[in-house]
């Protein structure tokens, strides 16, 4: 049992989740004080130990029910011997074929019932670095290493399903239930390559309506806008936020008096033999937020990024910090440019800087990954970080394993998304897939939508 | 041990109007056999805040309750020295501190002296205990629960993290207190916030969501127990169906209950489009939520 629980950690190890060696103790101790030929109450036990937290627990149950119900044929307590002779010669007539690639060795140990190398490929595929010089980008990494083990899968299944006739006595029972038993693991095979493995996210907070804050122009696509409307558009948010500021003021004057300090009040009457003269309030120190923007700068999302840069920088006294990053296919830091122009001139020079190629094709991953690499210092637990993207990635690796080390070092992640939910996870778009990282998702294709987003923030 | 089988926990909690799930009771168990803390999620109202009191109450066990929000310290949740305590006595015995303070030559020699008895000022006598220290140095066991730990801020998660990992924790003037039995300590999170793995690696963990159908059934059914079992049928299959539409914040149980409540104080004993029409403002609090649920009324009734 020991055994098959270190195995089993492993499993989890190898597909990203973090299970520390006292929670693997943890649980052979427990295993004392339960009965564990009752299945559920052994799942229940190592979930309990395993999966931490809500968003592990369906990677956790994924593996679970593909290392312990996909029963090892070594181990399986079906009487037919024979069956496993079989299935072993089966799998050794694969190699046969051209030379032994790390995925067709992965695919052979997971048909033997150790889906370990298996799940470490799969969790390889998913953290992949595309190191391709610019300009050669092959458009569809991740999906062609996909592909490559999808084709094997294929080949193996195909192979089975053709089999010559074979002779002998009782064989061909044994052969048939041979085959079919690898057609199965195959078949799981191939659904671990196409699941969704993100996590659940239960404590995602999604708008999905907003106040009417002003009608006809608070209700116009920022991406149809003409320049004339542009230009009203800022002065209605100038006005705006003029009318948020004094409310936030107000409201940390208020916050900030907070409640009698008692200690601090005693020690003070002290000097007049215990008169509380003057009595002293607790000073909440402010907790601004440090904020840090992720501003998808292409085509049409650049237009909703630039009024949210535009209202941010315009409160920036209500933050700690504010640090920007522009991007396309790379990650440019713009902190400098708002620190040293008045908003709307800088907005105007992050367009024209020269440091941007605005013409490539959009690559979350390669974004984050940039990201992580140059400026991951700045995140904390005070940090809010603030994406405004569509979330098309042009079919590249999304590299969400990155968003969720995001997640960890930060406070908290709100998406917002110029596009209507209706097209979240359509054609390249990996809205879902980065949904599940994020604290806060909105759309955000309006100037109402953009203001209840902004107030929410300062308030 | 607490209890001898999981079957033993279903049982008490039930005994004590809780229905758990055969996982609760699962994790429960190990975690009293354990002795390792429980760090329950789920959503509001799926019943985390009543698991500890109801485990409190099959325990015969006080219940010291944390209710954690943001800016809580240690001041509010482990002790706090009394000032205006000591300021009190240091009052009346006045010339008691003026007898000690006779003959002393210099200003130093004075603080001196004083210093000599700062700890009587410092003693348990002037401490006072927050519910952690409560939790830690009460005569019989507790079961502490540490309410919505999401909502603190992630520096008192550390501070946390070295009370549940000994047990103890030490006061600079007092030395160290060990506990006098160690608590069953459930900590509940709505999942505002990630918890720290140092945090979760001290915990066992449950999940508890909305309950099965029959599960429900029951909980209405023992805390109702005269309401009529075909319309707990109906009422429970229209609350999970409601929970399926995208509203801002989906029924509860205690909605469930406060739903089934009305329908028998109103004497109604059958669920139509119109007395969900009539009764929504039970089950929702927006006004979105209603609207929504009033447009599907037909599909939530239908698919019993
Ligand atoms: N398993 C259960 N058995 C009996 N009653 C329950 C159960 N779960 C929830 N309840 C009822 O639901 C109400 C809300 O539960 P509560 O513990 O306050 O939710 P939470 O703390 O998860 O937000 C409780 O007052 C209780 O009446
Ligand atoms: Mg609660």
């Amino acid at each position: 049992m020991l055994d098959l629980i270190i195995r089993f950690s492993k499993a989890c190890r190898s597909a990203g989740m973090r299970v520390s060696t006292s929670e693997v103790i943890d649980s052979v101790k427990q295993l004392e004080y339960i009965d564990v030929t009752d299945e559920n109450r052994f799942k229940y036990l190592l979930r309990a130990n395993f999966a931490k937290s809500r968003r592990e627990q369906k990677n956790f149950d994924r593996l679970y029910d593909l290392f312990f119900h996909e029963k090892e044929p070594e181990k399986s307590p079906d009487p037919a011997l024979q069956r496993h002779a079989e299935i072993r010669e089966l799998i050794e007539s694969f190699s046969g074929d051209a030379g032994q690639t790390p995925i067709d060795a992965a695919l052979k140990a997971f048909l033997k019932g150790n889906p370990i190398p298996y799940i470490t490929e799969m969790q390889r595929l998913e953290t992949k670095n595309e190191y391709t010089p610019k300009g050669l980008k092959s458009n569809l990494g991740q999906l062609s290493s996909r592909l490559e083990v999808m084709l094997r899968i294929n080949a193996m299944r195909n192979r089975l399903l053709n089999l010559p006739a074979q002779s002998g006595e009782n064989a061909p029972e044994a052969r048939h239930r041979a085959v079919d038993h690898l057609l199965k693991r195959l078949d799981a095979a191939y659904g671990m390559l196409t699941e969704e493995s993100t996590p659940y996210n239960d404590g995602l907070k999604q708008i999905r309506t907003h106040k009417k804050h002003y009608s006809d122009i608070g209700e116009r696509p920022f991406s149809s806008l003409s320049p004339r409307e542009v230009a009203e558009m800022r002065d209605v948010i100038k006005q705006m936020i003029r009318k948020l500021k004094d409310r936030a003021s107000r409201r940390w004057a208020a916050r900030n008096k907070g409640v009698i300090d008692v200690r601090k009040t005693l020690r003070y009457a002290g000097r007049f033999q215990g008169i509380p003269i003057d009595i002293k309030y607790r000073n909440k120190r402010l907790r601004k937020a440090k904020i840090v923007t992720l501003c998808d700068v292409s085509g049409s999302v650049w237009s909703a990024a630039r009024f949210m840069l535009n209202m941010l920088y315009s409160m920036q006294d209500c933050f700690s910090s504010v640090n920007s990053f522009a991007f396309v296919c790379a990650t440019t830091d713009v902190t400098e440019i708002f620190e040293k122009n008045e908003v709307n001139q800088a907005i105007e020079k992050v367009m024209s800087n020269a440091d941007i190629d605005f013409n490539a094709l959009t690559d979350y991953g390669e974004v984050f990954f940039q990201f992580k690499r140059d400026h991951i210092h700045l995140l904390n637990k005070k940090t809010t970080i603030i994406i405004v993207g569509d979330g098309r990635s042009n079919y590249h690796n999304p590299r969400q394993d990155i968003l969720a080390e995001m997640r960890e070092k930060c406070r908290r992640i709100i998406w917002l998304n110029p596009e209507p939910e209706a097209f979240w996870g359509t054609g390249d778009s990996e809205m879902n897939t980065f949904k599940a990282f994020c604290h806060e998702v909105r759309p955000c294709r309006n100037l109402n939508q953009l203001i209840d987003f902004v107030e929410d923030l300062v308030m | 041990m607490e209890f001898q089988s999981i079957e033993e926990v279903m049982n008490r909690l039930e005994k004590v109007g809780y229905i758990a799930s055969k996982q609760i009771a699962t994790v429960v168990f190990l975690a009293a056999a354990t002795k390792k803390p429980i760090l329950v999620e789920g959503p509001a109202g799926s019943g985390k805040t009543e698991l500890a009191r109801a485990l409190a109450k099959c325990l015969k066990r006080k219940k010291i309750r944390l209710q954690c929000y943001e800016g809580l310290d240690e001041a509010k949740a482990l002790y706090e020295w009394e000032y205006a305590k000591q300021l009190l006595y240091t009052q009346m015995i006045k010339e008691k501190i003026n007898d000690l303070l006779a003959g002393a030559t210099s200003i130093a020699e004075a603080v001196e002296r004083i210093a000599d008895q700062e700890d009587a000022f410092f003693s348990e006598r002037f401490i006072l205990a927050r519910p952690l220290l409560q939790a830690i140095s009460s005569d019989n066991p507790v079961v502490l629960l540490i309410d919505e730990i999401d909502k603190a801020d992630p520096e008192f998660e550390a501070f946390l993290l070295e009370l549940l990992s000994d047990f103890q924790v030490s006061i600079p003037e007092l030395g160290v207190k060990k506990a006098v039995h160690i608590p069953l300590v459930v900590l509940t999170s709505n999942n505002y916030r990630d918890m720290s793995d140092a945090l979760k690696r001290r915990c066992i963990h449950l999940y508890i969501d909305y309950p099965k159908p029959e599960l429900e059934k029951r909980i209405v059914g023992l805390k109702i127990p005269d309401i009529d079992s075909r319309l707990v049928d109906r009422l429970v299959s229209a609350v999970n169906n409601i929970r399926n539409l995208d509203l801002k914040k989906r029924p509860c149980i205690s909605e469930t209950l406060d739903w089934a409540q009305s329908l028998m104080v109103l004497q109604i004993d059958d669920l139509t489009p119109q007395v969900i029409s009539d009764t929504l403002n039970v089950i929702c609090k927006y006004k979105a939520d209603a609207d929504l649920v009033r447009a599907a009324a037909e599909k939530i009734l239908c698919s019993t």
